[in-house]
């Protein structure tokens, strides 16, 4: 049969595509490591751009900046963006094309336009009022703004895939609005809420454009800092910072993953 | 279409037995309004309003040290189009077609390595599927950024591919495959991939296989096959993953300045270029206006086929 030549033609093919999605990730990890400053020669393993790292106060300035930045714009973000998806679901059946556009966009919509629209604004503003001067604040306000849809439709999504019936079991018992949130949605939500969460403060941890163009000169990000040092050619600091990072996105994807592994063997077993 | 919508309504509310839909509407109207408000207000003051300004810009003049002033006027758009002090240059409608070819090239070419790398997944076993997925995914969890400067390093002179390239004859050694048009391309395959397996994955996950092998007892080839049997099923994935993967292209902006060099620039570098050190607002407001109108159309025009298709092109994230 042809039918096992494709199969493995397939398989080989997922292997290529794996080294293709990692080997770029590695490379960092691996010149992380490299006892010279070279991006092309190995020469040796050592620690020394770790220890370079750690002593440098403006890389952990801007770690911190990072941290504080995605943390209070998920938080916005989840809050806005669970109402939103809540009332997108609640009222699908009105026409609120509008609505779906308004949240859509900003999903599709290249970063740089969101990012230089967002600059011009507020410096526009601060130049003719003093308000909105660029530095963390306006960060900030750019973030949620870009989180707030992801969080809407993650939240309408897990909406859609519940059983409709049981709003009308909420309403059958004359649950009242507050003990239909408090004991019917919010707990049902929790889930999908955390993970809105999560998914906002890693699209804040991972924007670069966006943080960027709203920055000022106090409130440098680590991908900022990352920037502005390959830009002046300053290279295994550097990949130090971003093996860092990757490891963190990977511990994040473990934790992730073990989670979903959990939960599918609770629903296997109550089954 | 009112009508259909009139019947979703009442079925609805029919489920709510005798309750009058009329007497309900007043509150549901203010519940409404009090819901959606804080996300609607946010979105409309912090990301429609400055986008208006924006495009109020591209119609300004060029002030001194780039700030746009009036009057209102169509010189942006002349000089986007090449006309400048010293007459006519083609130097921006060429950052403009290289954007649309990088763009083209780069999501045909992420179509073609995610179709079987979705249909993988898909006949792999249900509980390794999760995992399959995260493997693809997770890379692009990680900043973009970081992820350009893997690919600075791998594709840098000396280094072991670029020294392969050069033993091969398609550089000249003291070359490296970065800077390059090549290596963005590269950059926007790498970025852009998981956002076409995602969308191709939901739907091959549902694919109806009865059809294929109707096609293989008819002896269809794998081709006929795929496009008589396979694309049909998949096209509104394909369709979304293209929005997903091309939209964003088109105004890329990380890529082109890390691993492209001067020559590789894409329209997101050149608005960039145009608000970075104050040099001419207007100018690259002009050029962010193309972007937002490039997004609409091809946002219109995707979602009029997926309609004529008939599938529900939900996007999956």
């Amino acid at each position: 049969m042809s039918g096992s030549g494709f199969n493995r033609g397939l398989q080989a093919f997922w292997y290529v595509m794996l080294f293709f999605l990692y080997a770029p990730l590695a490379v960092v990890a691996l010149y992380s490591f490299n006892s010279i400053n070279s991006s092309a020669v190995f020469a040796g393993v050592s620690l020394r751009w770790y220890a370079a790292l750690f002593s440098n106060e403006t890389i952990l300035h801007a770690f911190y900046n990072s941290l504080t930045l995605a943390i209070t714009s998920s938080i916005i973000a989840t809050v806005i963006g669970t109402l939103l998806g809540y009332g997108m679901y609640t009222y699908r059946h009105r026409r609120l094309g509008w609505l779906v556009w308004l949240v859509y966009l900003p999903i599709v919509m290249p970063d740089i336009v969101y990012g230089i629209s967002q600059m011009s604004f507020f410096t526009s503003i601060s130049n003719a009022t003093g308000l909105f001067n660029l530095g963390l604040g306006t960060m900030v306000i750019a973030h949620v703004s870009f989180q707030v849809p992801f969080v809407a439709l993650l939240i309408y999504s897990r909406l859609v895939g519940l059983d409709s019936m049981l709003f009308e079991a909420c309403h059958d018992l004359y649950a009242n609005g507050w003990q239909r949130a408090w004991y019917f949605i919010l707990p049902t939500l929790r889930p999908a809420i955390v993970s809105a969460f999560f998914l906002a403060f890693t699209l804040s941890i991972d924007d670069f454009v966006i943080s960027f163009f709203t920055s000022g000169p106090e409130s440098t990000t680590l991908p900022i800092f990352i920037w502005s040092a390959i830009k002046k050619g300053v290279t295994p600091e550097v990949n130090a910072i971003a093996t860092l990072m990757i490891g963190a996105v990977f511990g994040a994807a473990a934790i992730a993953l073990a989670f979903q592994y959990v939960r599918l063997a609770r629903s296997q077993a109550s089954d | 279409m009112p009508s259909t919508k009139q019947t979703r309504t009442m079925g609805a509310f029919a489920t709510r037995g005798s309750e009058s839909p009329k007497r309900r509407e007043p509150s549901h109207t203010g519940h409404l309004i009090a819901v959606i408000s804080p996300g609607v207000i946010w979105i409309v003051v912090f990301l429609v309003l400055p986008s208006a300004y924006l495009m109020t810009i591209a119609f300004m003049t060029n002030g001194t040290y780039g700030l746009p002033r009036m009057p209102l006027t169509l010189e942006a758009f002349k000089e986007l189009a090449g006309f400048g002090f010293l007459g006519w240059s083609p130097g921006n409608l060429y950052t403009l077609i290289r954007s649309i070819w990088q763009t083209v090239l780069s999501t045909g070419l992420v179509i073609a390595m995610a179709y079987p790398v979705a249909y993988y997944i898909t006949r792999a076993p249900a509980r390794m599927r999760p995992l399959m997925l995260l493997t693809v995914v997770v890379p692009s969890w990680t900043n973009q950024v970081i992820r350009a400067i893997g690919w600075m390093n791998i594709l840098s002179p000396g280094s072991p591919v670029s020294n392969f390239a050069a033993s091969m004859g398609l550089i000249s050694p003291q070359m490296g495959l970065f800077p390059s048009k090549f290596a963005v391309v590269v950059g926007l395959v790498y970025n852009f991939l998981p956002f076409m397996v995602l969308p191709l994955y939901a739907v091959f996950e549902k694919l109806d296989y009865a059809q294929i092998d109707a096609a293989r007892d008819l002896r269809a080839g794998p081709i006929r096959t795929f496009i008589h049997a396979v694309l049909p099923q998949t096209l509104p994935g394909l369709l979304a993953g293209t929005v997903l993967v091309s939209i964003p292209a088109f105004g890329m902006y990380v890529i082109p300045e890390l691993l492209g060099g001067g020559k590789s620039m894409m329209l997101g570098n050149l608005v960039a270029r145009q608000f970075a050190a104050a040099s001419n607002w207007p100018l690259g407001a002009a050029g962010a206006l193309i972007m937002i109108i490039a997004t609409l159309l091809g946002l219109l025009v995707l979602r009029r086929l997926g309609k004529k298709l008939g599938g529900d092109s939900q996007v999956v994230l």
